[in-house]
């Protein structure tokens, strides 16, 4: 365009100025975009080979972590997160080897960064949670567990969403939060598949949070669909047992091979209860009687062991009124009269507080301690 | 249709017509900065592969250079360097003249230097290859001088907001860096080819920002100390790197012309035996600075690499490669940003940021001290964060490192570089002065000047004959210098008579340009003893008048017009 200090002089020149112009406008915007879809097309070619180049030093990162290379495979993996940012498994595969490396602080800061643009992902929180578990924050492990169980999963992904939940579990059990997984056990069975390893696996956290009535029902539940199957007739032994239902217990207990410690215990302790409980139902007089003489016998002279081992002295008032109440005892245990309700109980009462003085204060109980201990227990006849 | 009416119907064409240019150069700009950073990657990529052996490190960069020695001194001589200082001189000297060959010069040798593994920027070269394209486009519609000037800026700012991706700190730039006016009138125009540049660069590469960063903030008040002592720390870094630069550069121009053709090489040699020990100065940089700012680098590290980019990109610089020195200094400003913190870390008796947070203040420090804007370095820095927090920390130890650098490099880099080649830009003051009278209209055109070809002696025989306070020594073209005449009697005196007069002469001396007002003639001239030479700004040298106090006294006698110079800056 000439400038306005040289007009054109007629209509004739403008108008050839005009259509001049037209087409130098005319051929820009071609220029332009030419220009574009060719700058596009190289930068999509650019693009493609930057893709690639991650592909490379990813592939390269996971060898170098897989060797234990970690810095190498550190620089490897920046390299490709810088190529393809877009590609998170990158940035978790960064975050990964840092944590490996013990650079906790470094990890979070990048996963934080990526959790930005992706709050719901549920690998990105879900790696969150194992960091913040590998530096022992309680809070924020289970926040992140919980943002990982709550974001969208595929339906295909619903095992690994179960596999969360119980790594939830687990966590929170070994740092001693069983209120916190008795809930998350209660989703965990409600989402779990009918299959006896889930029952099993189910049962044993909940043995483990303390909740054995849920313990025993998964453990039923396992044992519904494989009555024989070993580790959940020797896990439901145990729950039955630690429940007080010692019948049931005896029976799981009796069908496992299992021969494990606690197993073991559990089925000698199962033994003891329900063969001399002086209480039990449908027993004679005479069997009651004998029962009770048996372990009152057994009681008192472990008491008399224990004030031997000190001193042989009746130090406190209880001790005393014990021991009155074990001379009383004795000797109405040797009139042959019939014992009533009364006698047996108060007796079973007498012997789980002599058991009681004995375990407080002469130390570790026997076998046959704990097992009397247990049958006052059963009967609500124990001292405390 | 009336001649008046005529000319507003031209005047409002010419105004839209401005417009429509504006965004398609924007849209140029844009594409050729997208275009520049692909083919330098794609460059780097074939030349270096993804692991590149210790030969072809060391062998490419000498290698290449070679090739773009050739093409710097015989096709493309005006295309070394960043190219921010020739477009600020195209802009204040040339009414935005900028010739075709430019912009296509730049752009292939920048790719070739930079993708070869030269430690240079890419931003410097963008900003030239997008105000050429603006110029030429201008100069294609014929659009009066004053419009292609102020399309140099528009073009600046286009291709700047493509190749960083920030319009905010793009638009600043050009306002504060080229044209040299935060209130200038041409910010509208400079927006609208910022965005149009910015929507293109986005559609084609996506809207990623350049640097991934987590959200920084102040950990502890007291962390505003740690900031301040790296503000100091970024200024005295930016001294050292400016002041290097200048004193190499100049040592490598007064080498013989026939040697400029294989200078780049030469400092590709010493490029390629850096590059052996750390790839990681290689070209741009900037993985290295996105690692700096997500603290994946150690403290021993990103010492050595503040340090080494330092050196490898004033190599690369004063051997006359084509490549800028912004991201440069966001590099190393990040490095030793990065440092610091680390340091701060573990000796610091509070809470405090991430390192990365230090290594994002260290490149705004770095940018404000050497490039020395320091409004487009704060808010360049926000476009990359998008976070407030850290503003705080930036701001203060930007200014730090600003203030200190004034203070021991008064004049800004790309300025001195200017000075090293001949031209002057006008200061604020002079491009103020947009009316009233300047050297221009005062000074003397019919001047003798002392052959510079004399002895002491003769000179002084010389200066017998033409009794004045003070001589200019040299040819019309070629001013050598300033003497007067109680230095010529010092000399004779200590028995220097027979040494060439320009052997004596001091490399500097006191001068105004045509353009310069009389307050700063009159200040300038009461420096010397009676003569002050007005010199070219373009060619510093070539003398174009002298100013004595007889000059004075014509004010007012001859009448007063401005010229479209004296308007101009």
């Amino acid at each position: 365009m000439s400038s306005t200090a040289d007009l054109p002089r007629d209509t004739a020149e403008r108008a050839t100025l005009i259509h001049r112009e037209m087409l130098q406008l005319t051929a820009l915007v071609i220029v332009a975009f030419i220009a574009f879809f060719v700058t596009r097309a190289v930068a999509r070619n650019n693009r493609a080979v930057s893709l690639r180049n991650a592909s490379t030093w990813f592939s390269q990162g996971e060898q170098l972590a897989n060797a234990g290379r970690l810095d190498e495979a550190i620089a490897a993996f920046r390299r490709a997160m810088i190529r393809n940012r877009t590609n998170r498994t990158y940035v978790r595969a960064l975050a990964r080897a840092l944590a490996m490396k013990g650079d906790h602080d470094a990890a979070r800061t990048i996963l934080l960064t990526l959790r930005e643009s992706a709050p719901e992902d549920a690998e990105i929180n879900l790696e969150l949670a194992r960091l913040a578990v590998a530096r022992g924050d309680i809070n924020e492990s289970v926040r992140f567990y919980h943002d990982a169980l709550y974001a969208p999963w595929a339906a295909a992904q619903a095992e690994t969403r179960r596999g969360v939940r119980l790594e939830l579990i687990r966590f929170l059990i070994t740092h001693g939060q069983s209120a916190g997984a008795r809930p998350e056990l209660l989703a965990a069975s409600a989402d779990a598949p009918d299959d006896v390893a889930h029952h099993v696996e189910l049962a044993r956290l909940f043995a483990e949070a303390h909740d054995d009535t849920d313990a025993l029902a998964q453990f039923r539940r396992a044992l519904r669909l494989a009555p024989d199957d070993d580790v959940a007739l020797a896990g439901a032994g145990q729950a039955a047992f630690r429940l007080g239902q010692y019948p049931a217990a005896r029976r799981y207990l009796q069908r496992t091979v299992q021969d494990d410690p606690a197993t073991r215990d559990a089925r000698e302790l199962v033994e003891l209860v329900l063969s001399r409980d002086p209480l039990a139902p449908r027993i004679g007089s005479s069997e009651r009687r004998r029962r009770l003489e048996s372990e009152f016998s057994y009681a008192e002279q472990r008491f008399s062991q224990c004030l031997g081992q000190r001193g042989g002295n009746l130090s406190t008032p209880d001790q005393v009124k014990l021991q009155t109440e074990v001379q009383t005892l004795d000797a109405r245990l040797k009139r042959p009269a019939t014992l009533d309700q009364d006698t047996v109980e108060s007796g079973t009462e007498l012997i789980d507080r002599l058991e009681r003085e004995v375990v407080d204060r002469c130390g570790p109980p026997t076998v046959r301690d704990q097992a009397l201990l247990l049958i006052a227990r059963s009967h609500g006849t124990d001292s405390r | 249709m009336t001649a008046p009416a005529t000319a507003r119907q031209l005047r409002l064409r010419e105004d839209q017509l401005f417009l429509f240019l504006v965004i398609v150069i924007g849209v140029l700009a844009g594409l050729s900065a997208v275009l520049f950073t692909v083919a330098i990657e794609q460059t780097s990529n074939r030349l270096f592969g993804l692991a590149p052996s210790k030969l072809r490190l060391f062998a490419i960069p000498p290698l290449m250079s070679v090739v773009t020695g050739v093409l710097l001194a015989k096709l493309f001589p005006d295309v070394r360097g960043s190219g921010v200082p020739q477009t600020e001189a195209a802009y204040h000297l040339a009414d935005g003249a900028i010739p075709a060959h430019v912009p296509i010069g730049k752009f292939i040798t920048g790719v070739l230097c930079i993708g070869s593994g030269h430690s240079m920027g890419r931003e410097g070269p963008s900003v030239q290859i997008g105000a050429g394209l603006a110029s030429v486009i201008g100069r294609w519609f014929h659009l009066p001088p004053r419009r292609v000037r102020d399309l140099v800026p528009v073009g600046a700012a286009g291709a700047l907001a493509a190749a960083f991706n920030t319009p905010v700190a793009a638009v600043l730039f050009a306002l504060e860096e080229i044209i040299g006016d935060m209130n200038a009138a041409l910010i509208g125009s400079t927006v609208v080819a910022s965005v149009a540049a910015v929507i293109v660069e986005r559609s084609i590469l996506g809207n990623e920002p350049l640097f991934h960063v987590p959200a920084y903030r102040l950990v502890h008040p007291a962390e505003l100390i740690a900031y301040a002592a790296l503000g100091v720390f970024g200024g005295l870094v930016s001294l050292a790197f400016s002041k290097t630069l200048l004193a190499l550069r100049g040592l490598f121009l007064r080498l013989p012309a026939r040697t400029k053709m294989f200078q780049p090489a030469m400092g590709g040699l010493v490029i390629g035996a850096i590059l052996i020990f750390s790839p990681a100065v290689m070209g741009v940089g900037y993985e290295y600075v996105d690692q700096a700012l997500n603290g994946g680098l150690l403290l021993k590290t990103m010492l050595l690499l503040c340090f080494l980019k330092l050196g490898a990109t004033i190599v690369s610089y004063v051997s006359g490669n084509a490549g800028g020195i912004f991201a440069p200094s966001l590099y190393i400003g990040a490095m030793a940003g990065g440092a610091a913190g680390l340091l701060v870390r573990r000796i610091a008796p509070f809470p405090t940021a991430d390192p990365g947070a230090y290594a994002l203040v260290g490149m705004g420090t770095l940018f404000a001290g050497i490039i020395r804007a320091p409004m487009t370095s704060v808010f360049m820095i926000f476009e990359i964060t998008q976070d407030y927090q850290i503003l705080v920390p930036l701001m203060v130890a930007n200014m730090l490192s600003f203030v200190i650098s004034r203070k021991y490099q008064p004049v800004p880099i790309y300025h001195a570089l200017l000075q090293q080649d001949g031209i002057h830009l006008p200061s604020a003051a002079t491009r103020a002065a947009t009316s009233g009278r300047t050297a221009r209209h005062i000074m003397r055109t019919d001047i003798e000047l002392m052959p510079p070809d004399r002895s002491i002696e003769q000179a002084w025989e010389w200066a017998v004959e033409h009794d004045a306070p003070e001589y200019l020594v040299g040819t019309a073209d070629r001013l050598a210098g300033v003497v007067t005449r109680a230095q010529l009697e010092d000399w004779r005196a200590s028995d220097k008579g027979n040494h060439p007069i320009v052997s004596v002469l001091e490399d500097s001396f006191v001068h105004v340009h045509p353009d310069h007002p009389l307050d700063i003639v009159l200040e300038r001239l009461s420096q010397t003893s009676g003569v002050l030479p007005v010199v070219s700004r373009t060619e510093a040298r070539r003398v174009e008048g002298v100013v004595t106090p007889d000059s004075i006294l014509v004010i007012g006698d001859r009448p007063h017009r401005r010229t479209p110079a004296a308007g101009s800056g």
